[in-house]
């Protein structure tokens, strides 16, 4: 048996709360990093290719789809296939996507090819515990 | 003026999202147990291959690489649509949802001016957030929609307005191809020499309904352009929930039957509880195998003490019935539990004077107890069926979809995510 008795704000007997007024709903981090959520989308990170920019091996980005990629944004894109998270620029020479570990190269794109873009990259989660 | 939205060879779309290998090849999307083709991408059809054609027969050719298969990743169509619904929410007045990859849409008056440039920015809008290709069709009916939408996905931008007069539209589509029509009554159609849409849109109204009863004359009505659906008919409360299954090989043990059922009788009260509705008893149901198909049907009925949308509850009730759908010695190829008498809690029913519960002074319906609330959220959080009932069994489940070639569930499962590099 449920016994609690339900506790709403509109108590007619007794004295009321003097916080009620003020009651505002807890801090949720879906409403900081999650603009648009049905264009929003979770993806984890595999490797150090982007460590210098602050993304490491195991990290959790948040990806918008709905934002169109601008010079120095880091972006989520597929590159013969795979998924790839890097910085993208554009210039005269093209597109470029560019890794943040000198360990890597950096990705032209051939004249006339498109980039398959997903989205850009508007947070990076890097958890100290419970990883994973 | 309504629109009707619909994603294009939806579930290969919603595959090829997250593979992008996938992309420009002949890919196909497998029925439950893997068994045929049910969403299939423009390069696929192109080989001529038709819906509905049986896994098996192209094993070979997925062997040597030409098509690629992947099985039904419910999961992640469910969520891809729920979020092109959400898009539509914000776009339009009202959306109505017709299945997981259909929506019919209210436009705002501000679309007015011009349908079709607001039916771009929509698909435009849809596959940037989403990536799923859609059609936009819009008409001033339901039914003109549906023809509408048709157009629309054979056309390069992907929509079409119906122009305010269809007859030469109408005129080149046959009957069947008309919403609501299906299969039968072209052939009676046919000796009314009603062939086209057209010719069923300027039929007399008795002829209509002599073929059709009333519902082949409200097709026609919406034909005319008078909308006659009832707006919120696939919208109301469903009449019954069900789960059901094959096995992947017939089972032939009582454990069999009794845990899948259980299961699935766990697996529809949770559709339950989400749609918030109590059932009044189910239907529980065994098929027997029979090479090349068919099979007897054995089932029983049971009606619960009190309506119910607790699974513990409907357990104690049709756990005792089991054993009458299972004879040893024969193989069974599916079982299933229907729920019907759905209502919400609180509606005026009937209190069985000896069930246990009922010397409470107060006689509440039974709804969610805190009991499956905690099961819901538990299941909801850590995957289907980390918690279930012990009648489910604890051991492997053959009776489980076949789901060999499942892709990733990369917006519903934290373990599941897509991996970047």
């Amino acid at each position: 048996m449920n016994a609690k008795a339900k506790v709403s704000g509109s108590v007619v007997a007794g004295f009321p709360s003097p916080a009620e007024q003020y009651l505002e709903p807890p801090l949720d981090l879906n409403e900081l990093l999650v603009k648009r959520p049905a264009a929003t989308y979770f993806v984890r990170v595999q490797g150090d290719s982007m460590v210098g920019a602050g993304i490491s091996d195991g990290d959790l980005l948040v990806v918008d789809r709905s934002l169109r990629p601008a010079d120095g944004d880091v972006i989520i894109a597929s590159v013969d296939g795979d998924f790839t998270v890097k910085t993208y620029h554009r210039d005269k020479d093209g597109i470029r996507l560019e890794p943040a570990n000198q360990a890597y190269p950096i990705i032209r794109l051939r004249a006339g090819q498109e980039l398959d873009y997903f989205g850009k990259v508007t947070a990076c989660i890097h958890r100290f515990v419970g990883k994973r | 003026m309504i629109g009707l939205v619909d994603g294009n060879n939806f579930f290969v779309s919603c595959e090829r999202v997250f593979n992008r290998r996938l992309v420009g090849r002949p890919v196909a999307v497998l029925s439950n147990n893997d068994g045929c083709c049910v969403s299939r991408s423009n390069e696929f059809k192109a080989l001529g291959i038709p819906m509905g054609t049986p896994y098996f027969q192209l094993k070979d050719r997925e062997a040597s690489g030409e098509l690629s298969f992947c099985s039904s990743n419910y999961e992640l169509y469910g969520d891809m649509s729920r979020r092109i619904i959400s898009i539509l929410r914000e776009e339009a007045v009202d959306v109505e949802q017709y299945s997981i990859d259909e929506a019919f849409i209210y436009p705002p008056t501000t679309a007015a001016a011009d349908y079709t440039a607001y039916g771009r920015r929509l698909r435009a809008k849809i596959l940037r957030w989403v990536g799923i290709p859609c059609g936009v069709g819009f008409a001033p009916t339901k039914t003109l929609a549906k023809l509408a939408n048709h157009i629309a996905k054979k056309r390069p931008d992907g929509v079409f307005l119906m122009p305010d007069d269809p007859t030469e539209i109408l005129a080149s589509l046959p009957t069947n191809e008309v919403w609501g029509v299906g299969r039968r009554l072209p052939v009676k159609l046919r000796a009314e020499r009603i062939i086209t849409a057209q010719q069923l849109r300027d039929a007399p109204d008795d002829t209509i309904r002599a073929v059709g009863g009333v519902t082949l004359l409200r097709t026609a009505m919406e034909l005319r352009g008078i909308p006659c659906c009832d707006e919120k008919d696939y919208d109301a409360t469903p009449d019954t929930v069900s789960c059901s299954r094959s096995f992947g090989t017939p089972a032939t043990t009582f454990a069999a039957i009794e845990e899948s059922i259980a299961s699935f009788a766990a697996q529809a009260a949770t559709k339950l509880r989400r749609h918030g509705l109590l059932a009044a008893g189910c239907n529980i149901y065994a098929q027997v195998f029979a090479a090349g198909g068919g099979g007897d049907f054995v089932d029983r009925t049971v009606v619960f003490p009190v309506p119910t949308d607790a699974t513990n509850e409907m357990l104690r009730a049709f756990r005792p019935e089991i054993p009458a759908l299972f004879t040893p010695g024969l193989r069974y190829r599916k079982t299933g539990v229907i729920f019907f008498g759905l209502e919400k809690p609180g509606s005026p029913q009937q209190l069985d004077l000896f069930t246990p519960d009922s010397h409470s002074p107060f006689p509440v319906p039974r709804s969610s107890s805190p009991l499956y609330k905690a099961v819901d959220a538990l299941n909801a959080r850590y995957g289907k069926g980390k918690v279930f009932s012990a009648a489910e069994g604890i051991g492997p489940r053959p009776w489980q979809m076949k789901r060999a070639k499942l892709s990733k569930r990369p917006t519903t499962r934290w373990d599941e995510l897509l991996t970047v590099r």
